[in-house]
C-alpha cells in the first residue's frame, strides 16, 4: 500500500523532487504513523529549502546540495564484515547495521540484553511497543518549520526503537551504524530513545560511509529521558567527504533526569547537526559536548538549544572546532531560560582553533534570559596556535610540524576523552592525529 | 526588598513637559512632493534634493527589519509629519531666540548660554527638526572647527558635505537609514581640520517636541589627520500616550592619526509603566576608520525610548585602526532595546574592544546584539567583548546575541557573557554595614557599570550616574 500523496504538490522544486520517492514508503500497521508520516508530507510540500536569508541557515549556504538529486534505495549495496571492521566498538553490548538506510541482519550482532532493556527495529517495535512509542514519536522534533526534519517524518520507516524500563541498566553502549554506500542515496534513519525511572543507558549513533560518494543522510533521533534516568548519547558523523549530513536530535528530559550528549563530526561535505534540549522537570542536567574537525572545503555547522523551563536545571556546554584548509564551522548555540527557571545554572563555551588562511569560522553564542535568580555564562574565542606555546615545544626539540600536531590534538583531545568508550576514544584520538599530520 | 527595589525604578520621567511654542509643520504623509518641499523650505542645492529623492526611491523598495528582538504595530509612516520647525523663525544672535525655549532647555538642565561658558562646552541644540542655536562657533572657527547645523553646513560648506555624506552610511544601507536620508531635516556638523585638538567638548542636544512628528536628524563629524574630538549627545521628548519616530543616522569620518570620542545619553520618552506612548528609537550611527592608526569611540548610556534599536558599529579600514564600545542600556517597564555593536576589521592589526551592560527591570526586553568581523586580510586583528546582564525581577528578559565571524588565523576573537541579579548576599553586606537597600542597590548598579561610565567625560558621567538611579527607581527588590 502506499502513503496518499499530498494534496498539493511541493511549493519547491527540490522538495519535490527529493519528496518523489516518498510514495514507496510502505502503509504502517498503526493508523496514528500513517497519519504523523501524511501530515509531515503535507509539510514538507509547504516549505522550501532554507536559504542564507533564513537566520537559522545564515551561514550555511545549502546551495551545493540542491545541484544533486537523492532517492531513497530499493536495496542495499554490499557491504561485507571486513569493510567496517574498523568501524566496531568492542565494548558494545548490541550492534545493529543499517546499509544505504536499510537493515542489514547479517552485519549486526544481537545478544542477550539484560532484562528491561529493548533494542527493536523500529517498524517491528511498532507493531511490538506501539503503546510506548505513539506519544513520543515524531512528537519531539519540530516538523512545523524544519523541512528536514518533515522530510524525515514522511520518510519514516527504517529505524531503532531503544527503551529501557524502570530501574534498568546496561553500561555497555548500544551501537548504531549507519553505512552508506550508494551514489545518489538519501538516508532517512530514525531513532527513538525512551526511558522510565531510573534507568541508564549509552547509545552510540554512527554515520560511516564506504567510498568517497555523494549521498544525503537525513537523520532524526528523539530522546526521551524519565525522571531519574541517565542517557549518554554519542554521535559520531564519520561520512563522506562528498556527502551531506542532516541531522536533528530532540530530547526531553524530566525531573533531575541527566543527558550526555557528545557530538564528533569529521566528514561531510556540508553537515548540519541540530540538537535541543529541553528541560521538562526540575533539577535536569545536561552536558552537551561538541568536536568538529575539518579542513578541505568542507562546512560544518553545528546548532544547539538549550531550553530550561523549570527551575534548579544545569547545563555545560563546550564546544570546539578545528578548522583547516578552507573549512567553514559554523556555531549556533542557544540557552535559553524561561520565566520561572529560577536557579538555573547554565554555562557555554565555543573554542575555535583556524588552521590555513582560507579556513574561517562564525560562531555565535547566544543567551536569551526571562528569569532573574539564574547563572548563565558563555564565551567564545576563535584563535591560531599560541606561539609560545609553540616555541616551548619547539625548544624541547620537537620539529615544528610535530608540536603542531600536538597542540591541535590536545585542543580536540579535552572533548574526545570524555567519551567513556576506550576503543572509541582509541579510533577518534587515531583519527585526529591522521587529520591534524594531513591539515599542517 | 522587592517594594524598595520597585520604588527605585518608576520614577517619572521628568523631561516629559510639552512647550507650548508655535511651530510650523508639513503635512503629515511622505511623497516625492514632501521631500521637494522640505528641499526648497531649506534652500538645498539640487544635488541634496537628489541625494534625497535617490534615497527615497530606494526607500519604497525596501521592507521594515524583521530581525530585531522587538515588538511593535505596524509604522504607519504616512501619519508623520516630516518637518516641524519652531515658529517664528529664529534669528543669528541667542538674545533673539524664543524665551519659551530657552526656558525648556533651563528645565532639560543644558548647559547653553552662560552655563554653556561655565561648563566650556559648546552646544547645538535640534528643537524637532530644526537646529536652534549653535554656542561658541566663532571661538571654534578660529582654530578652524566647523561646527553647526547641517543645514548651515549645506549652505557654507556644500564641497565638504557632498564628499562626505552617505559615505559611511549609504542611502540604501537599512530601511530607516534610507527614510532618513529621504526626510532629514537637520543635524550637526562638525568639522575638525588637519592636526587640530578640538579645544572643548562639542555637544548637541535634541529634542522632539511636536506631536505626530518624526526627529530624522542627521550628524556628520569629520575628523581629519592628526585630528581630535569629543562630542556628546543628548536626547529628551515630552510624554505623549502616541508613539514617535526617531530615525538619525550619525557618520563619523576619521582619517589618519585621527581620534573620534561620540558619547551619547539618550533619554526619550520611554511610554508609561504600561507601554503607552514613548519613542521607537531606530538610529543608525556608525564610523569610518579610513586613516592608519585613526580611532573611534563610541559611549552610550541608553534609558528612554520605548523601543531602541542601535548598533553604533566602527569599521576598521585603516592599518591599526581602533574600534572601542562602551554602552549601558537600561530598560525598565515595558521598554524594549535591542542594541550592540558591529566591528568590521578590514585593515591589518585592527582592535576592537566592546565593554556592553545591560540592565533589565519591570516587564522589559533587553537585547545585545552585536558582530565581530575580522576579514581575511586583517592579519593580526584583536577584538575582546565582555557583555555583562543584570536582572531586576521575574518579569524581565536579558538576551545575548554576538556573531563572530572569522575569516584569518591570526586574529584572535573573545567574547564573555555573563548573566546576574543583585545577589541577596551582596544586600545583606551593605545593609550590616549601615548602608540602606535603596542605596545598596544604587551602589552595586554604579559598579556594574562602571567600565563604562569611566569613559565617558565628567559631567555625562555624573549626569547618567544620576539618571539611573532615577530611571530604577521602584523597581529593584
Amino acid at each position: 500500500m502506499i502513503v496518499k500523496a499530498a494534496s498539493h504538490p511541493a511549493a519547491h522544486p527540490y522538495v519535490a523532487s527529493l519528496l518523489a520517492g516518498s510514495t514507496a514508503v510502505a502503509k504502517s500497521p498503526a493508523a496514528w504513523l500513517d497519519a504523523r508520516r501524511a501530515a509531515a508530507l503535507e509539510r514538507a510540500n509547504a516549505l522550501a529549502v532554507p536559504t542564507t536569508r533564513d537566520e537559522e541557515w545564515r551561514f550555511t549556504d545549502l546551495t551545493p546540495l540542491t545541484k544533486l538529486q537523492f532517492q531513497p534505495v530499493s536495496a542495499a549495496g554490499n557491504v561485507s564484515a571486513a569493510d567496517i571492521a574498523a568501524y566496531a566498538v568492542t565494548e558494545a553490548a548490541v550492534r545493529l547495521v543499517f546499509v544505504d538506510g536499510i537493515y542489514a541482519p547479517t552485519l549486526s550482532r544481537r545478544g542477550a540484553l539484560p532484562a528491561g532493556i529493548t533494542v527493536e527495529l523500529l517498524e517491528v517495535a511498532i507493531k511490538s511497543h506501539g503503546a510506548l512509542i505513539e506519544p513520543h514519536l515524531a512528537q519531539l522534533v519540530n516538523n512545523d518549520k524544519d523541512l528536514f526534519a518533515s522530510l524525515n517524518t514522511a520518510f519514516l520507516q527504517h529505524g531503532v526503537f531503544i527503551h529501557a524500563a524502570k530501574n534498568a541498566a546496561l553500561k555497555a553502549p548500544i551501537h548504531l551504524l549507519f553505512v552508506v554506500t550508494r551514489k545518489g542515496a538519501a538516508a532517512y534513519p530514525r531513532c527513538l530513545i525512551v526511558t522510565d525511572t531510573g534507568s541508564e543507558i549509552t547509545v552510540i549513533e554512527d554515520y560511516v560511509a564506504l567510498g568517497g560518494e555523494a549521498y544525503l543522510t537525513n537523520a532524526v533521533t528523539e530522546v526521551v529521558v524519565a525522571p531519574n534516568a541517565s542517557v549518554r548519547h554519542i554521535k559520531l558523523q564519520r561520512e563522506s567527504d562528498q556527502a551531506f549530513h542532516i541531522g536533528t536530535c530532540a530530547a526531553t528530559l524530566a525531573k533531575d533526569a541527566r543527558y550526555l550528549a557528545h557530538a564528533v563530526t569529521f566528514g561531510a561535505r556540508l553537515s548540519r547537526n541540530n540538537l535541543t534540549v529541553t528541560q521538562q522537570g526540575e533539577g535536569a542536567h545536561a552536558q552537551i559536548d561538541g568536536i568538529a574537525l575539518i579542513g578541505g572545503r568542507q562546512l560544518a555547522d553545528t546548532h544547539t538549544l538549550m531550553d530550561h523551563t523549570q527551575p534548579n536545571g544545569t547545563c555545560v556546554q563546550s564546544h570546539k572546532t578545528i578548522v583547516g584548509g578552507a573549512g567553514h564551522a559554523v556555531f549556533n548555540g542557544k540557552v535559553f531560560v524561561r520565566p520561572g527557571a529560577q536557579l538555573t545554572d547554565s554555562s557555554q563555551q565555543s573554542r575555535n582553533l583556524l588552521l590555513s588562511d582560507k579556513a574561517h569560522v562564525d560562531t555565535k553564542p547566544q543567551l536569551e534570559i526571562f528569569a532573574d535568580d539564574v547563572k548563565c555564562a558563555h564565551g567564545a574565542t576563535v584563535g591560531q596556535l599560541d606561539a609560545e606555546h609553540l616555541f616551548y615545544l619547539k625548544s624541547r626539540g620537537l620539529p615544528e610540524a610535530q608540536a603542531r600536531n600536538l597542540l591541535t590534538y590536545a585542543f580536540g583531545a579535552e572533548i574526545i576523552d570524555r567519551i567513556p568508550v576506550p576503543s572509541l576514544v582509541a579510533q577518534l584520538e587515531k583519527s585526529v592525529m591522521a587529520r591534524t599530520e594531513a591539515s599542517v | 526588598m522587592s517594594t524598595v527595589l520597585d520604588n527605585l525604578v518608576s520614577q517619572p520621567y521628568k523631561h516629559g513637559f510639552v512647550t507650548d511654542i508655535e511651530s510650523e509643520s508639513a503635512p503629515k504623509g511622505l511623497s516625492e512632493d514632501t521631500i521637494r518641499m522640505i528641499s526648497a523650505k531649506k534652500n538645498e542645492p539640487e544635488w541634496l534634493l537628489e541625494f534625497r529623492l535617490q534615497a527615497y526611491r530606494h526607500w519604497l523598495t525596501m521592507t521594515e527589519p524583521q530581525w530585531p528582538n522587538v515588538h511593535y504595530p505596524k509604522i504607519d509612516f504616512q501619519a508623520i509629519s516630516y518637518y516641524a520647525a519652531p515658529k517664528p523663525k529664529l534669528k543669528k544672535s541667542m538674545d533673539e531666540v524664543d524665551p519659551e525655549l530657552l526656558k525648556t532647555f533651563e528645565k532639560l538642565g543644558v548647559p547653553m548660554h552662560e552655563r554653556a561658558a561655565l561648563a566650556g562646552v559648546a552646544v547645538d541644540v535640534i528643537f524637532d527638526s530644526v537646529s536652534v542655536t549653535t554656542t561658541y562657533k566663532e571661538k571654534l572657527a578660529e582654530v578652524g572647527i566647523i561646527f553647526g547645523s547641517i543645514s548651515d553646513a549645506v549652505r557654507d560648506h556644500p564641497e565638504l558635505v557632498r564628499k562626505y555624506m552617505g559615505s559611511v552610511v549609504p542611502v540604501g544601507d537599512n530601511y530607516y537609514a534610507a527614510l532618513n536620508s529621504a526626510v532629514f531635516t537637520d543635524g550637526s556638523f562638525c568639522f575638525i581640520p588637519k592636526g587640530v585638538k578640538c579645544p572643548m567638548e562639542l555637544s548637541t542636544y535634541f529634542r522632539i517636541n511636536t506631536q505626530d512628528s518624526g526627529q530624522f536628524e542627521r550628524t556628520l563629524i569629520i575628523a581629519e589627520e592628526g585630528a581630535q574630538v569629543s562630542y556628546l549627545e543628548g536626547c529628551t521628548a515630552p510624554k505623549f500616550d502616541t508613539n514617535q519616530l526617531h530615525a538619525a543616522v550619525v557618520e563619523l569620518v576619521a582619517l589618519d592619526n585621527a581620534d573620534i570620542k561620540y558619547s551619547t545619553v539618550q533619554n526619550w520618552y520611554a511610554g508609561d509603566e504600561n507601554g503607552v506612548g514613548g519613542i521607537y528609537n531606530f538610529v543608525t550611527k556608525r564610523g569610518l576608520c579610513k586613516g592608519h592608526n585613526s580611532k573611534i569611540s563610541w559611549t552610550q548610556v541608553e534609558t528612554g525610548s520605548a523601543i531602541t534599536w542601535k548598533y553604533p558599529s566602527c569599521v576598521l579600514l585603516g592599518d591599526n585602526s581602533i574600534g572601542e564600545f562602551y554602552s549601558v542600556a537600561l530598560t525598565n517597564h515595558r521598554q524594549q532595546a535591542d542594541t550592540g555593536t558591529k566591528m568590521i576589521h578590514i585593515g591589518k592589526n585592527t582592535k576592537s574592544t566592546i565593554i556592553s551592560k545591560g540592565i533589565s527591570a519591570g516587564q522589559s526586553n533587553n537585547s545585545y546584539r552585536g558582530l565581530v568581523k575580522i576579514g581575511p586580510r586583517a592579519e593580526g586583528a584583536r577584538n575582546f567583548s565582555q557583555c555583562d546582564s543584570m536582572l531586576i525581577g521575574t518579569q524581565c528578559g536579558a538576551n545575548t546575541f554576538p556573531y563572530i565571524q572569522v575569516q584569518n588565523p591570526t586574529a584572535k576573537v573573545e567574547h564573555e557573557a555573563t548573566t546576574s541579579k543583585i545577589g541577596e548576599d551582596q544586600l545583606f553586606y551593605f545593609q550590616s554595614r549601615g548602608i540602606p537597600t535603596e542605596e545598596a542597590v544604587s551602589m552595586i548598579i554604579n559598579g556594574f557599570c562602571k567600565d563604562v561610565f569611566q569613559q565617558l567625560p565628567m559631567e555625562f558621567a555624573v549626569e547618567a550616574t544620576k539618571l539611573l538611579g532615577l530611571k530604577l527607581e521602584g523597581s529593584v527588590g
